[in-house]
C-alpha cells in the first residue's frame, strides 16, 4: 500500500510541470496583457516598459517561467497584478477556497441525500410513473444549462409573484422567497446560500440517481442475488446486504472522483450570485489577465485531481474484495 | 417411501413485447422421498423455468405463474404466503445454480454466504453457523477449511465455488436439492468430481434431487428416473434404464442418437435432430415436435397428445410411440 502511494506521487510533480508549463505558455502568448490593463491602452510606451522590467515581463519566456518555478516550489506564487494588486496569490486564493469549497461539499451532500434514495426507489419501482418522471427529471436536470437556469430560479425565488383571477376573485402566491447572496458571504449556514447550492447540486443528484437506479437494477438481476432468494433471505437482506453493496461501488467512485471538482469553483453560480469564491476569482483573473493568479488556481485544481484518482484508487479495494487481492 | 412433491399441470409465462412466451405448459411430476429425478432437455426447453417456478424464484414481472399445483408435503408451494414459501427456501429446498462464477456474491466471504442461511432458518449464532460452514466446506471436500472460510468467491476455482455452492445448498439439511445444470460450466474432470460429491452427499443425508441437465451422459449414472421435457411439455417419462434401454418418443430417441458411444462399433455419423424448436410465443396446436418429426402423421398435426402410460412407470407423450418401438427393432 505504502509503495502504491508512493510511486503515484511520485507522479504529482510531473503532472505539475506539464500542467504549469501549458498554462503558462498559453498565458504569455495569448491575446492581451496585465500591463494593457493596468496602465491602459494609450499610456506612454516608456512607462509599459518601465513597468515590464519592474515585472520581469521582459525577460525570456523561458527565464520567466524559471523564476515562477523556482520561487514557487519556495512557496511564493506570485502576487496581483491588477484588481489585486501587489497581494500574494497564496493569500487571495487562500481567502476564497474555503467559500468554494464549503459551497460543493453542501451541493455534493444535497446531491447524496436526494440523489440515491431518487435513484434506489426508481430503480426499485422501475417502469413505474415514479420511475418514469424521476428518469425524466433527471434527464432534463443535467440537459438544462446553466445560463437558463440562473436567472430563470432567480426570478421565481426572489420576489412574490402573485396571480389574479379576477373573475374568480382568487388569489395565488408562488413562493417561498429565498434570499440572494448578492455579494455578501455570510458563511455556508445562512439562508442565502440555499439557491446557489440547490442550483450546483441538480447535476450531482442527476448523476447519481441515474447512477444508483442502473446499479440497482444491475444488480438485482444478477444470478447471485437470486441465489440469495433462494436461500429464503428477506427482501430487506437481499436488497441491503446482496444489492446495495455492489450497486453502491460505482457511487463511491464518482463521489471520490468528484473531491477533484471540490476547490474548482463554478464560474457562472459563483458570479451570477457574487458569491466569493474560486469562481468568482477565476473569471476575474482571466479577464484581467492574472497571469499568477491564474496559475495558481490551475495548480490547486490539478493537484485535487490527482489527489481524487489516488484516493479513489485506494478505495477500491476496500470496496471490491476482487481488486484487493489482485495487487 | 412418500411422496415429497407434487407438480401438478405447472403453467408458467413471460409477458414480453414480443407476445406471451410460453415456457411451461402444464407440466405435472412428482418427486419420492430420496429419489433422483433427470430434468432432461434441449436449451429453452423449460426445465430452469419448471423448478424455479416450484421454489416461486421467477422474476415477476415479466414471469408469471399462470396455474397449476406445487405440492411439498402437501401444501401448495404457489399459494402460500410470502413467510412461509422463505421457511422453505434454503431450508427444506435448496437449489444450486449453473454458473458458480456469477452465483456468488463477489463483495461477501464465503463464511457469510454460507453462515446466513444458518442464521436465517436454524437459528444459530455467528459463532456456531461458522464452526458449521467450516464443517460444510469439508464435507464438499475443500482442503484447508479453516483457513479458506475468510476467503472471497474470486479466490476459488470454478469447481471449488460449485463445491461452495453446494455446500451452502445443503447447509439446513433439505430434503429436496435442485441443481440446475450444476455442471454445464465446469471441465469435464471437475463434472466428475461433482457428480461423485452429490452422490455421497445424497447417501448420507438421504435427500432427494432434481438434477436438471442436457447431458444425457451426465444424468444416466445419477438419476432414478428421468423426465424428458419439450418445448415447455414433459414429453416421455420413466426410470433411467428404460430411458436408455426403450425410449419411446422420437426426441428421447433424437437424443440418444446424438450421443456419441464408446462401447459400439463406429458407426458413420453422429445423427443430430434436424431443425429447430417451435417459436414458444405462437404455440402450434398439434405435437410441438411435428416439424422434427420423422414418424409424424396427419394426426400429430392438429392434436397434441397428452403423457399417457405405455408401460409400467414409463409414459410418453406421442401418438406414433408404437411405430417408433418398431423402427428401433428394424435399426
Amino acid at each position: 500500500m505504502a509503495t502504491f502511494l508512493a510511486r503515484r506521487l511520485v507522479w504529482l510533480p510531473v503532472v505539475l510541470f506539464f500542467v504549469s508549463i501549458l498554462t503558462f505558455f498559453l498565458g504569455l502568448y495569448g491575446p492581451g496583457n496585465p500591463i494593457n490593463i493596468m496602465v491602459g491602452l494609450k499610456a506612454n510606451p516608456e512607462t509599459i516598459e518601465r513597468i515590464k522590467a519592474e515585472y520581469g515581463f521582459d525577460q525570456p519566456v523561458y527565464q520567466q517561467y524559471f523564476n515562477y518555478v523556482f520561487k514557487a516550489v519556495q512557496g511564493d506564487f506570485g502576487y496581483g497584478l491588477v484588481k489585486y494588486r501587489d497581494q500574494p496569490v497564496g493569500r487571495i486564493i487562500a481567502e476564497r477556497l474555503p467559500v468554494t469549497i464549503q459551497l460543493n461539499i453542501a451541493a455534493l451532500v444535497v446531491g447524496v441525500i436526494v440523489g440515491i434514495p431518487l435513484g434506489l426507489l426508481a430503480g426499485l419501482t422501475r417502469n413505474s410513473w415514479f420511475d418514469y418522471s424521476v428518469r425524466f427529471l433527471s434527464l432534463i436536470a443535467v440537459s438544462i444549462p446553466l445560463l437558463f437556469l440562473l436567472p430563470f430560479l432567480t426570478f421565481i425565488f426572489s420576489r412574490r409573484h402573485d396571480l389574479v383571477l379576477n373573475a374568480a376573485n382568487l388569489q395565488f402566491a408562488i413562493g417561498p422567497f429565498l434570499p440572494m447572496v448578492g455579494g455578501h458571504w455570510d458563511g455556508i449556514l445562512s439562508t442565502k446560500v440555499l439557491l446557489p447550492i440547490l442550483i450546483e447540486s441538480l447535476g450531482i443528484v442527476a448523476v447519481l440517481t441515474r447512477q444508483m437506479r442502473a446499479g440497482i437494477i444491475e444488480t438485482l438481476g444478477q444470478d447471485y442475488v437470486r441465489t440469495a432468494r433462494a436461500k429464503g433471505l428477506r427482501e430487506r437482506m437481499v436488497l441491503l446486504r446482496h444489492a446495495m453493496r455492489n450497486a453502491l461501488i460505482p457511487i463511491a467512485t464518482i463521489l471520490t472522483l468528484s473531491i477533484g471538482g471540490l476547490v474548482e469553483g463554478s464560474f457562472l453560480v459563483e458570479n451570477w450570485f457574487g458569491i466569493p469564491g474560486v469562481g468568482q476569482l477565476a473569471l476575474d483573473a482571466f479577464t484581467a489577465r492574472e497571469y499568477y493568479i491564474i496559475m495558481g488556481i490551475t495548480l490547486i485544481i490539478a493537484v485535487a485531481y490527482v489527489v481524487a484518482n489516488m484516493a479513489a484508487d485506494l478505495l477500491y479495494p476496500i470496496l471490491d474484495p476482487r481488486i484487493r487481492s489482485s495487487k | 417411501m412418500g411422496t415429497l412433491l407434487e407438480v401438478k399441470d405447472l403453467r408458467t409465462e413471460f409477458h414480453t413485447q414480443d407476445g406471451v412466451v410460453h415456457a411451461v405448459n402444464g407440466v405435472t411430476f412428482a418427486v419420492d422421498e430420496g429419489e433422483t429425478l433427470g430434468l432432461v432437455g434441449e436449451s429453452g426447453c423449460g426445465k430452469s423455468v419448471s423448478v424455479l417456478s416450484v421454489m416461486r424464484l421467477i422474476p415477476q414481472p415479466p414471469g408469471k405463474i399462470a396455474g397449476g399445483q406445487v405440492l411439498f408435503q402437501g401444501r401448495d408451494l404457489l399459494t402460500v404466503d410470502d413467510e412461509e414459501i422463505r421457511s422453505v427456501r434454503g431450508n427444506k429446498i435448496a437449489m444450486v445454480f449453473q454458473d458458480p462464477m456469477t452465483s456468488l456474491n463477489p463483495v461477501l466471504t464465503i463464511d457469510t454466504q454460507i453462515g446466513e442461511s444458518l442464521e436465517l432458518h436454524l437459528g444459530m449464532t455467528k459463532e456456531q453457523a461458522r464452526k458449521r460452514s467450516v464443517e460444510l466446506l469439508k464435507m464438499v471436500g475443500i482442503p484447508e477449511a479453516e483457513g479458506r472460510i475468510e476467503d472471497y468467491p474470486h479466490q476459488f476455482s470454478g469447481g471449488m465455488r460449485q463445491r461452495v455452492m453446494i455446500a451452502m445448498a445443503l447447509s439446513c439439511t433439505p430434503q429436496l436439492l435442485i441443481a440446475d445444470e450444476p455442471t454445464t460450466a465446469l471441465d469435464v474432470t471437475i463434472l466428475a468430481q461433482i457428480i461423485d460429491i452429490v452422490k455421497r452427499l445424497k447417501r448420507e443425508l438421504g435427500m432427494a434431487i432434481i438434477w436438471i441437465t442436457h447431458d444425457l451422459g451426465v444424468i444416466a449414472g445419477l438419476a432414478d428416473r428421468i423426465n424428458v421435457m419439450y418445448a415447455g411439455f414433459i414429453i416421455e417419462t420413466a426410470p433411467v434404464k428404460e430411458i436408455f434401454g426403450n425410449p419411446l418418443h422420437p426426441y428421447t430417441l433424437g437424443l440418444l442418437g446424438s450421443i456419441p458411444r464408446l462401447d459400439e462399433t463406429r458407426k458413420e455419423k453422429l445423427t443430430p435432430i434436424e431443425g429447430l424448436p417451435p417459436d414458444l410465443v405462437t404455440m402450434p396446436t398439434g405435437c410441438p415436435f411435428y416439424d422434427r418429426c420423422r414418424f409424424r402423421t396427419e394426426k400429430c398435426l392438429h392434436e397434441n397428445p397428452p403423457l399417457e402410460v405405455s408401460a409400467v412407470r414409463h409414459s410418453v407423450a406421442c401418438w406414433n410411440w408404437q411405430d417408433v418401438v418398431k423402427a428401433r427393432g428394424r435399426a
